[in-house]
């Protein structure tokens, strides 16, 4: 709660001019932030043959879901959706589950080569993906899993480093007097896993959850790599073949470019306040 | 990538457990770290090997490899190809860097003011940083076109933007920058935040202005939150791909968007060539880079870029 006191200090705080200097330069930096998204999904709302006829910055007159019709009929972008969708979950439900096994193992409990096995996960942290999809590639077409689902998936579902160290981290913040009256009361390793763990490590699990799907539905590289034709592709390659096939029906294209975004926005905007504050403690990358 | 620094990782402490313990732990252990495990090995280490493997081989994907020793190696450090993508990596990086952490450090200094909509802005200057850099870089692309683009409807020009040996990498670099300040900005405010208010207080109470205060207080201060933003930011701007992928498909304009990671693309798969051999020597040489920006960063780090204020 501000006091009333505080509340008019600020108020004539933000009517100083070097306030309103600092407010027009925040509100240029706004306007430049979001005016491509705005403009965008507008020229998704026009005809092709307004956007041929007039000012590419006109208002959408009529507003037409034409675009968005073409997109999910014969531009068929229903697959890409759903098989995005299925990626996503499947990664982030794998990914989560065997990201937190494999970090209890590290926090809490003791066996020969434990710190060294650590650090092989951190070092892991190190390979770039530019550098893995090479060998990835020619690993998979070797076993004929290219352009499958499991393509799709199996690179990424089984646990990231990156989670793994997060969740040892949190999870070594818990009291281990928690843990040992659960073990006392006859608990197992795996009630005590999912039922005195996890549910105290919820706002790490949270964000974990939040950077999985925002990286698996733009994840871009590997999908073009590993995928041909239409059956498995996803919604950023769709997009970029949509943009190849249809350079200058800007109308249909930026349609793409909504839906390839708009899921993200509202997530975004339904988690906005544990994203931002996530972002600055994991570094989420 | 983000690697944290030696710091951030405890010992685990191991105080006056007995030998059975440790043993009776280790089947469960295995167990719940197997998958895990399995998943490093099989798709982070193993690829490592791979194409360390590949850069020794010749293979189009549709005769079986042969062995060709250093030959690959020797073509990539040879051709000016590899040279010139290189350049152009270390150029788009200048561009980027500088630009993206002056940028958001201006952004941090004027939301910390606390002035009324700070949180607001703060939200809004993130936004691009959540969305799939490819879909960007197609919105970009459309922005940057000659005829029906935003831009050169706002000007009243018909630049080519993208296809000018001249532009197209200012242009790509600049929506890298449009979509990382965000970020940038984010690390900068919770830096000025962890000042303590006493030392700001006292600096004031000494008579110091906001602008000495910055420069000599704040600034410095910012230290490591400047370097984590500069290394993370050099490691992501070198493998930076998608958007430039999506704004120039082929390298641009005479190869003047052609980045390292675009060109580990395009010869690999890209042009029809399939020329693994030549895309694994440069994706070593460019984990070699990596690696190096990373131990320079763990060697800063356990120098200790703090100021003590105990």
């Amino acid at each position: 709660m501000t006091s009333p006191d505080t509340r008019g200090r600020r108020r004539r705080e933000a009517l100083r001019p070097a306030s309103l200097l600092a407010y027009l330069v925040l509100a240029v930096g706004a306007v430049l932030t979001l005016a491509p998204f705005l403009l965008s999904f507008l020229t998704a709302l026009k005809t092709p043959r307004q956007f041929a006829s007039q000012s590419p910055l006109a208002w959408p007159d009529p507003v037409t879901g034409e675009n968005f019709a073409e997109l999910f009929g014969g531009g068929g972008f229903v697959s890409p959706v759903v098989v995005t969708a299925q990626v996503v979950v499947v990664v982030v439900v794998g990914q989560l589950v065997f990201s937190i096994m494999a970090a209890y193992a590290f926090a809490w409990l003791r066996f020969p080569g434990r710190d060294g096995l650590f650090w092989l996960f951190l070092a892991t942290l190190m390979v770039p993906q530019v550098v893995t999809v090479v060998p990835l590639y020619t690993m998979f077409s070797a076993v004929g899993l290219s352009n499958t689902f499991w393509a799709l998936v199996l690179p990424f579902v089984l646990g990231s480093p990156y989670a793994v160290f997060l969740l040892r981290e949190y999870f070594r913040g818990i009291p281990a007097d928690l843990l040992d009256a659960a073990r006392i009361d006859g608990a197992g390793t795996w009630t005590i896993l999912w039922r005195v763990v996890v549910p105290l490590a919820r706002p790490i699990v949270a964000t974990l959850v939040i950077i999985t799907v925002v990286t698996h539905w733009n994840n871009f590289l590997w999908p073009l790599i590993i995928t041909t034709g239409p059956t498995w592709q996803t919604v950023t390659v769709a997009t970029a073949a949509l943009q190849g096939q249809h350079d200058s029906n800007w109308t249909l294209v930026m349609a793409a470019t909504t839906v390839a975004i708009a899921p993200l926005l509202v997530v975004f905007a339904v988690f906005q306040r544990h994203i931002v504050s996530s972002i600055s403690l994991t570094g989420f990358r | 990538m983000t690697v944290p620094a030696p710091s951030a990782l405890p010992a685990v402490p191991s105080p006056g457990r007995t030998r059975r313990r440790r043993h009776r732990d280790a089947p469960v252990a295995w167990v719940l770290l197997a998958p895990a495990l399995a998943g490093i090995v099989a798709f982070l280490a193993l690829p490592i090997l791979v194409v360390a493997w590949l850069s020794l081989t010749r293979w189009n994907l549709l005769a079986p490899p042969t062995f060709v020793g250093p030959d690959n190696w020797v073509r990539v450090l040879t051709e000016p190809t590899f040279g010139h993508s290189m350049l152009v990596t270390v150029l788009f990086v200048a561009m980027v860097i500088p630009t993206q952490t002056g940028l958001g450090l201006l952004m941090a200094v004027l939301l910390s003011r606390g002035l009324p909509g700070s949180a607001f802005f703060r939200v809004v200057y993130v936004v691009p940083w959540i969305c799939a850099p490819l879909a960007l870089g197609v919105v970009w692309k459309w922005i940057f076109a000659p005829y029906g683009g935003a831009l050169n409807a706002l000007l009243g020009t018909s630049v080519e933007w993208l296809t000018s040996p001249a532009l197209a990498l200012p242009a790509v670099a600049a929506v890298s920058i449009w979509s990382q300040v965000g970020y940038v900005t984010l690390f900068f405010l919770a830096g000025l935040a962890a000042i303590p208010g006493q030392l700001l207080e006292a600096a004031a109470l000494d008579g110091a202005g906001a602008w000495q205060t910055f420069w000599r207080i704040k600034l410095p201060l910012l230290g490591p939150t400047t370097f984590f933003v500069l290394v993370t930011g050099v490691i992501a701007s070198f493998q930076a791909f998608d958007h430039i992928y999506a704004l120039t498909p082929d390298g641009g304009p005479q190869g003047a968007t052609d980045v390292i990671a675009a060109r580990i693309y395009l010869d690999a798969f890209g042009s029809g060539a399939f020329d693994l051999g030549r895309a694994a020597v440069m994706a070593l040489c460019l984990f070699a880079v990596l690696v190096v920006v990373t131990v320079l960063q763990q060697r800063f780090f356990a120098r200790r870029v703090t100021y003590d204020l105990s």
